[in-house]
């Protein structure tokens, strides 16, 4: 076996394969399927202050080698889930992220100071979720707003904070860079791209918000150019994701710079998926002949 | 609950547009019951998110699960091309299924390919004075009426099976002269909305299976989503893969 551990912003991980948030609920259900505690970690789905209702159906349509979702950060809330289910995941021996999500920068500080005195391991601040109409993603576009509202969170989060970005800019890397300076302790990478899909029969948009989220293979080249690209300009750890299917997936993602990496749509398709990447990984590094997983964070060889 | 390869026994055209395909899943079927589906990956791996198949027949003691599939889209059209001795992947029994305990008579009520799941809670709960009430567009598309346990009435939309009418017509004059206990429906969304507006009208218990596009379909992922109605008047967005399929009537409201 391969040594899969790492440590990401202090926080020891048995292995660096993380359920992506908004595709594993709180993970009960797959605890259903297999012992969650297998994994590195758990991303929540994105809690907000007050619950949510979420987007009306449908929310989701399938796309070529991919799928679109509007679910909407539909969730109890942030006190619901620290009394109902956070304890019972505090049980699993993995690591548990809180994914946030907000309207306004004093929302998001919020969240972050009734997180604090809790057990969650990490915070993970989603400006880039393009399925709510106000705020999340309002937050994550402009490198200055990206800075602004880290800074602000840094002075309330008590665990590492991941600043989670979206793919919907020009340049992902000014985020990123300016998600360091702000004083993030990581960066998590991508969350989905914002399409549509269209009913020619019925001539008009399968999905009831119009527009979607991106997700699942399709995406993948994308997310690897960009962690590769925010890897050359950031020394934060960066956890990577978006469309990973495999345990090669996985590597490639860690190759191009991302100490670990979150697994979402795969899920769907295999719901095994997130325990088989852990095998298929410590697989990889063996014919590799790699002792350490983390060796291969950063080591692509680019022309 | 139990992911499985499954091994396609039949994969055969059942009527127009519909592909029955019977498979080896006795893990499945050990645990399967009525209005209950699986989650079935598309075999090709370019179709990520996997297909919702309701059940409409399984047997425990031959680990048989029956399945009727209309081959929509590309991931349909594959699932619908498997031959004899393939295999599939497949995740089941998922769901909450119908419910017919203690009920002595019950309206069954199918639309389409809605037929199927009412085949299954037909076999489970049909009653001597239950009946069923079958609509299709036409002669060609009729399916399941042969081994019917309780007598159907068929009818279609261009008259060449049966009466040319909705099927809420047959149904309304059923209630006419006998009042069930109980109404289950499974169909187009026009069709269910009918019938629930029928049973809400009458107060008559009904349980209604619904569809809706599927991501987990475990409860996880929250994209399966259907306006659920509170006794306090407020509401909020029910699973239709695990607080579902099948919900009461007066819980849902269909216009999302
Ligand atoms: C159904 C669904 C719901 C999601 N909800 C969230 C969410 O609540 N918060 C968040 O930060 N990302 C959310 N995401 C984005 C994923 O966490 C991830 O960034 C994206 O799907 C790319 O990874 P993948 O291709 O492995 O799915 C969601 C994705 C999907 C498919
Ligand atoms: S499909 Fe994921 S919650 Fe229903």
């Amino acid at each position: 076996m391969a040594d899969l551990s790492l440590n990401l912003c202090g926080v020891a991980l048995k292995n660096p394969v993380i359920a992506a948030s908004g595709t594993f609920g709180f993970g009960r259900e797959y605890d259903e399927l297999y012992d969650i505690g297998q994994l590195g970690g758990i991303s929540v789905k994105g809690l907000s202050l007050r619950p949510r209702t979420g987007n009306p159906p449908s929310r989701i349509a399938e796309t070529p080698s991919g799928m679109l979702n509007s679910v909407g950060l539909q969730n109890p809330g942030v006190e619901s889930f620290i009394e109902h289910d956070l304890p019972w995941l505090l049980t699993k021996n993995v690591a548990v992220i809180a994914n946030i999500t907000g309207t306004s920068v004093e929302e998001y500080c919020k969240m972050a100071e009734v997180l604090a005195p809790t057990g969650v391991h990490l915070l993970e601040m989603n400006i880039s979720c393009p399925n709510v109409h106000e705020g999340g993603v309002a937050f994550g576009v402009k490198p200055e707003s990206v800075y602004a509202i880290t800074k602000a969170v840094k002075q309330f989060a008590r665990q590492p904070l991941i600043v989670k970005l979206t793919p919907n800019v020009a340049d992902i890397t000014e985020n990123a860079m300016a998600a360091q300076e702000a004083g993030a302790d990581a960066i998590s990478m991508i969350n989905t791209l914002t399409g549509i899909a269209v009913d020619v029969h019925k001539r008009r948009m399968i999905l009831r918000n119009n527009t979607g989220g991106l997700s699942g293979p399709a995406v993948r080249p994308v997310a690897l150019r960009m962690v590769w690209q925010s890897a050359q300009k950031v020394n934060i750890p960066i956890v990577g994701m978006g469309g990973i299917e495999t345990g090669e997936d996985a590597a490639a993602f860690m190759l191009c710079g991302a100490q670990a990496v979150m697994v979402g749509t795969a899920n769907f398709t295999d719901p095994f998926a997130c325990p088989r990447i852990v095998r298929e990984l410590d697989a990889y590094c063996q014919a590799q002949s790699v002792a350490r997983a983390q060796e291969l964070v950063g080591t692509l060889q680019a022309y | 609950m139990q992911e499985i390869n499954a091994k396609v026994l039949s994969c055969e055209p059942l009527c127009a547009g519909l592909t029955r395909i019977i498979l080896h899943a006795p893990e499945i079927a050990a645990q399967a019951s009525a209005g209950q589906f699986i989650h079935m990956l598309v075999p090709d791996s370019a179709h990520v998110p996997r297909r919702p198949i309701s059940l409409m027949a399984f047997d425990r003691q031959a680990g048989t699960l029956t399945l009727v599939i209309q081959a929509k889209g590309r991931g349909t059209q594959l699932l619908c091309a498997m031959k004899a001795g393939d295999s599939v992947r497949c995740l089941g029994p998922l769901g909450r299924g119908f419910d017919g305990q203690g009920a002595e008579t019950i309206y069954f009520v199918g639309g389409g390919l809605g037929v199927a799941p009412i085949c299954g809670a037909m076999d489970s709960f049909a009653t001597a004075t239950s009946r069923a009430f079958f609509g299709f567009r036409g002669a060609q598309y009729a399916y399941g009426m042969t081994q019917a346990p309780c007598p159907v009435t068929a009818v279609s939309d261009d008259g060449t099976l049966g009466e040319r009418a909705l099927v809420t017509k047959p149904l309304l004059e059923a209630i006419g002269e006998r009042r069930p206990d109980l109404i289950m429906a499974c169909g187009p969304v026009p069709m269910l909305a009918a019938v629930q507006a029928i049973a809400l009208e009458q107060g008559i218990p009904c349980q209604l299976s619904l569809e809706e596009r599927m991501g987990c379909g475990i409860g996880a992922c929250l994209g399966c989503n259907v306006k659920a109605l509170h006794a306090d008047g407020t509401w909020s967005y029910k699973r239709v893969c695990k607080d579902g399929p099948v919900f009461e009537a007066k819980e849902v409201d269909l216009r999302g």
